[in-house]
């Protein structure tokens, strides 16, 4: 990302030159010469444009949306001395990370170091300090880098609008991060004040390559700006290498098949310089650390692991090493995936299927930084299936054919807490504020009724509270202003400014004191003091819990349980599946042309002697009957999240035509339906299951979304402002007004229930936790597709890793009485 | 009753668990409750969140009811009457007072718990005999705070204890629940805008849920 430049002396300063060139002739000095898409981003820029620059990882990116301020600073100085002194507050820099801001001020820096130039460029993040802050309020540095916490809080007081005067620009970096998430929606909040207070404003957007790039320059420049869309993709060389087991099996199934690839990856870990060697989920960084150890043992001060349940400074020390290049590698999860450069890192391995282009690509990046240099990432599988997973992303790669991101819809949480963050800032007016948050993109279609809601919400409570004249969270003065009054209020709405929900979790501590971080409450639950487990790459033993904190002591010897945290699965995307269905359709045809796909062709033959490949355009449906009953196995290949609501769906519709109790299981290929009925269907009632219409009502009917939402719900909450989180990992303070999600969710549905709260948080369940729209999707596809039954007599290579995953969930129609007795039967049998 | 309660042999004397989140001992006509946590909800208007006083109304409602049908003479809260010093406001003061019009003769104790150290005793017109933690009693101890360490046997609030227990994947249902051990038992919060904490059973103690309308015993591991 950043090109080094030596510093210049002072003798070569040329004032006569156009600033422009000026940047061009430093960047030749260095053996450099300023690629297209750069000078493209500088003179749009210097035409007064915005726009969204995306290219893939260490490209030069930063430098095409920072050289435009410089020049156009320069520019006002023309034919006269450039000033001594800094200028006020022009540029605001705004990244998605912490843990970007400090490698982004120092790349900003270098720039303005190299140029000479009296500009200061500070950090303001959750971890600046308050004197610091105050400092800043005082004066502003010419470029702030912030997050877009950060920002929301600086709106949140009425001076910022006069700091904020001369402000020519906004850069969001790393954009395609935020774009589909809440902070994304907080960013065009945070945009649309900006660009109200200053019609002039310029934003600059960096992305990754992404499948609706005009939709992301669309989310990040509001409704009333057009933009430039510059591609700085470089064709860059990507390299996608994979490690193939030395012995397949026909039958694979998930999750045994990593632990004889270690020693292979150990090998290649000791051939290389710097390793990042990045997995799934958690618990897989916690079990590669321990095996790569076990093979190793040498490595104990050689090797790091990373992933975001460490505490934070075991999680920093770890990324200085890697600055430093004194590691060998660091075993992580996505939260390695961003933007800081690691410049030493010379190899990635990634262990596991990548589930997406865009992942797989953002991961190889994190090599080869080196402008021309090839980025190469090793494949790994834990799965024989991933191997077509990693040649559809190979030939999804070079034809850059990455997924989409869409950005949300109005969510109603967020925008209370920007109302009362505006009535904090000065204070607004119902119809100005309604102008300004239809500017930003994810409101654009919000409706009177929502506004109104909201508006209501925050004044009055909503609904049920007009009786209670206590509440008084925003009020309305006589000319209409909504103000917030209450200092409490204040305090607590700027301590919880944000999106970010912290899960309730057990902090995990030596009794020095000494944090390690935090695992699931629901984990805890299940060790006994006195047993071992593995956290943050060590063997622990448990001495006690008390409280949200366990407290442990090194282990001496033994083994242990790995934790295991909720979500963070990604299905496979819609993108790669449609590669993996390609390739499929290929071996059908008998070409196997990728070494991958050589590899898995005794296992795809026997899937197609005694089954079918589906071609593209197949639906295929096995049944086959085993000792458990009647195994209906469907592979839709839409990752397993849809999976997991078409299962429920379709074996709710079998119910429905005659009284059958079914277990499902699912993954990212398909799903399974078992049950002691021997009903056939044929295929028109196949088709009458597999019906696109119905499909939000009957899911609501058959599965039990209410503890989901309830989960759910935990995040509208805090953002909403119900729960007061207090700061990250502070201890909980104001415990009298402390209340769990959950609970807030039960007394709304109870006497709130037309709370629009309640609706999002269902809708994000459906999205989020079911992708509704994939379902809706996908069986509107299978409505086109030929459907292909087949009764293999054992269960085929596809279907062996679905069963052998079955019994994962069931379905649950009995009286709440039955259900708990028999899952104390199934308490009881398991601690037999 | 319409809701089926749960008859427990308890240091020698027959109690019954009541659905409702209370324990009913007959012999004495004592009827025990823990956290109501009255004024919550108008604790947390005064920091603003909308919380409406509902969960009160209902709450008042579901005592009336137990009084009425088990015909209680002394109803024991064990600990955190009320939930702060905030919370002392008109509409709870009201609600309380007009509940308290239905029973006059009714016997209250009230244990102190560590919420009602921080908002002080219920209005003196409530007419609630105030006693500290522990006070003991002829069969047992009233307390609020469960003792962990060896002691006379007692009846304990405070925990708000909570089960969850796990079914098939995501398959999960979370109750209130009792803890009862040999010799002590620690009731769920009676208050319904209160949470709930995952508890720990230890050797020989029990939990026993219950989803307001009927009650299970989950064995300890």
């Amino acid at each position: 990302m950043v090109q080094a430049l030596p510093k210049r002396s002072k003798k070569e300063k040329s004032t006569k030159q156009k600033p422009s060139d000026q940047v061009i002739d430093l960047f030749k000095k260095n053996g450099w010469s300023p690629f297209p898409f750069q000078k493209k981003s500088w003179s749009a820029y210097a035409a007064g444009e915005s726009g969204l620059i995306h290219a893939p990882t260490g490209t030069g990116k930063t430098y095409a949306a920072w050289a435009g301020p410089l020049i156009e600073w320069m520019e006002e100085h023309t034919g006269k001395q450039l000033p001594k002194r800094a200028p006020g507050l022009r540029v605001l820099w705004i990244t998605p990370l912490r843990a970007l801001v400090k490698d982004t001020t120092r790349s900003l820096q270098q720039l303005v170091d190299d140029l000479d130039l009296p500009w200061t460029i500070e950090e303001r993040t959750g971890d600046t300090t308050g004197s610091i802050k105050a400092k800043q309020r005082k004066r502003f540095p010419s470029c702030l880098v912030t997050t877009p916490e950060s920002l929301s809080l600086l709106l949140s007081y009425p001076e910022t609008k006069d700091a904020f005067s001369d402000l020519r620009a906004v850069v969001v970096d790393e954009w395609h991060e935020l774009l589909s998430t809440k902070r994304g929606v907080q960013t065009e909040l945070g945009l649309a004040r900006l660009r109200k207070w200053n019609p002039k404003l310029k934003t600059w957007g960096l992305s990754a390559t992404l499948g609706n790039l005009e939709v992301a320059r669309s989310a990040l420049l509001g409704t009333e700006k057009n933009g430039q869309l510059i591609d700085g993709d470089l064709k860059k060389k990507f390299q996608v290498d994979v490690l193939i087991p030395k012995d397949m099996e026909k039958f694979p199934w998930a999750g045994h098949l990593g632990g004889k690839m270690v020693e292979q990856v150990a090998d290649r870990i000791e051939a290389a310089g710097t390793t990042l060697v990045f997995t799934n989920v958690r618990s897989q960084t916690e079990f590669w650390y321990n095996a790569l150890l076990d093979v190793r043992p040498d490595w104990t001060e050689q090797i790091g692991i990373h992933h975001g349940s460490i505490d934070r400074k075991e999680r920093k020390s770890v990324e200085d090493r890697l600055r430093e290049g004194s590691i060998r590698a660091v075993v992580c999860t996505s939260s390695l995936d961003l933007g800081v450069d690691f410049s030493p890192v010379d190899q990635v391995i990634q262990i596991g299927g990548p589930k997406g282009v865009a992942r797989l690509l953002q991961r190889a990046g994190r090599c080869g930084h080196q402008p021309g240099a090839v980025s190469r990432v090793l494949c790994v599988p834990t799965h024989a299936f991933e191997l077509v997973e990693y040649a559809a992303a190979r030939e999804a790669i070079e034809e850059r054919r990455i997924e989409c991101r869409e950005p949300l819809r109005a969510p109603l949480d967020l925008l209370a807490q920007h109302l009362i963050t505006l009535a904090l800032g000065g204070g607004f007016l119902s119809e100005d504020a309604l102008e300004e948050v239809r500017s930003a993109w994810s409101y654009r279609d919000i409706t009177d009724e929502e506004w109104g809601w909201v508006l209501d919400f925050i004044i009055r409570g909503g609904d049920t509270l007009r009786a209670y004249d206590q509440f008084k969270r925003v009020v309305v003065d006589a000319d209409g202003l909504h103000r917030v009054e209450s200092q409490i209020i204040s305090r607590f709405h700027r301590m919880s400014i944000g999106t970010i929900t912290s899960d309730p979790a057990i902090e995990v501590k030596f009794a020095t004191g000494r944090r390690l971080g935090t695992v699931e409450e629901s984990f805890i639950s299940r060790i006994k003091p006195g047993s071992n487990f593995y956290f943050s790459g060590k063997l622990l033993t448990l001495k006690r819990v008390r409280d949200l904190t366990a407290v442990v002591t090194l282990a001496k010897r033994g083994k242990g349980v790995i934790p295991v945290w909720g979500g963070g699965k990604s299905p496979l995307s819609s993108e790669l599946s449609r590669g993996v269905r390609q390739k499929l359709e290929s071996a059908d045809q008998g070409i196997f042309l990728e070494k991958e796909m050589q590899a898995l062709q005794p296992s795809l033959t026997l899937q197609g002697s005694q089954s079918h490949l589906p071609k593209s355009n197949e639906l295929l449906i096995e049944r086959t009957d085993t000792r458990e009953g009647t195994n209906w196995f469907v592979y839709p290949f839409a990752g397993r999240l849809a999976h997991e609501g078409l299962a429920a769906l379709i074996s709710y519709r079998m119910s429905q035509t005659e009284p059958m109790t079914l277990s499902l299981a699912f993954n990212d290929y398909g799903f399974h339906l078992c049950s002691t009925s021997e009903r056939e269907f044929n295929e028109e009632e196949w088709r009458e299951l597999l019906r696109p219409d119905q499909v939000v009502e009957q899911l609501l009917s058959c599965m039990n979304l209410s503890e989901m939402d309830k989960r759910q719900f935990r995040e509208v909450a805090r953002v909403a402002g119900l729960i007061f989180q207090g700061y990250p990992g502070a201890k909980k303070s104001n415990r009298q007004v402390q209340a769990s999600g959950g609970l807030f969710y039960d007394v709304f549905s109870k006497y709130d229930p037309n709370n629009l709260l309640l609706t999002q948080s269902r809708r994000e369940v459906l999205e989020r936790q079911l992708e509704v729209t994939r379902m809706v999707d996908t069986l509107q596809r299978i409505s086109k597709q030929r459907i292909v039954r087949q009764s293999p007599e054992r269960l085929s290579p596809f279907g062996f890793p679905l069963w052998a995953e079955s019994q994962r969930s069931q379905m649950s129609s009995e009286s709440w009485g039955d259900r708990v007795k028999r899952m104390a039967m199934q308490l009881e049998k398991a601690s037999s | 009753m319409s809701k089926r309660s749960y008859p427990l042999d308890w240091q020698g004397e027959k109690i019954e668990l009541l659905p409702d989140r209370a324990i009913f001992w007959a012999k004495q006509n004592t009827l025990y409750i823990a956290d109501t946590h009255f004024g919550k909800a108008a604790t947390f208007r005064k920091a603003g969140i909308p919380v409406s006083e509902h969960t009160t109304e209902e709450d008042l409602q579901r005592l009336e009811k137990l009084v009425n049908d088990t015909q209680a003479e002394r109803l024991v809260i064990l600990g955190d009457f009320l939930h702060a010093r905030a919370g002392r406001t008109e509409p709870v003061r009201t609600l309380l007072f007009h509940w308290r019009e239905k029973f006059r003769s009714l016997a209250i104790t009230l244990i102190r718990g560590n919420h009602d150290l921080q908002s002080g005793d219920p209005w003196p017109e409530l007419g609630i005999e105030c006693l500290p933690d522990p006070t003991a009693e002829p069969n047992w101890d009233l307390r609020h705070l469960p003792q962990e360490s060896k002691c006379r046997s007692f009846l304990a609030g405070h925990i708000h204890p909570g089960y969850r227990i796990q079914g098939k994947g995501r398959d999960t249902l979370r109750c209130p629940c009792w803890v009862v051990g040999p010799t002590r038992i620690i009731l769920p919060a009676f208050g319904s805008f209160t949470g709930l904490k995952n508890i720990r059973l230890f050797d020989k103690e029990k939990a026993y849920l219950t989803n307001g309308e009927e009650i299970h015993a989950i064995p300890s591991k």
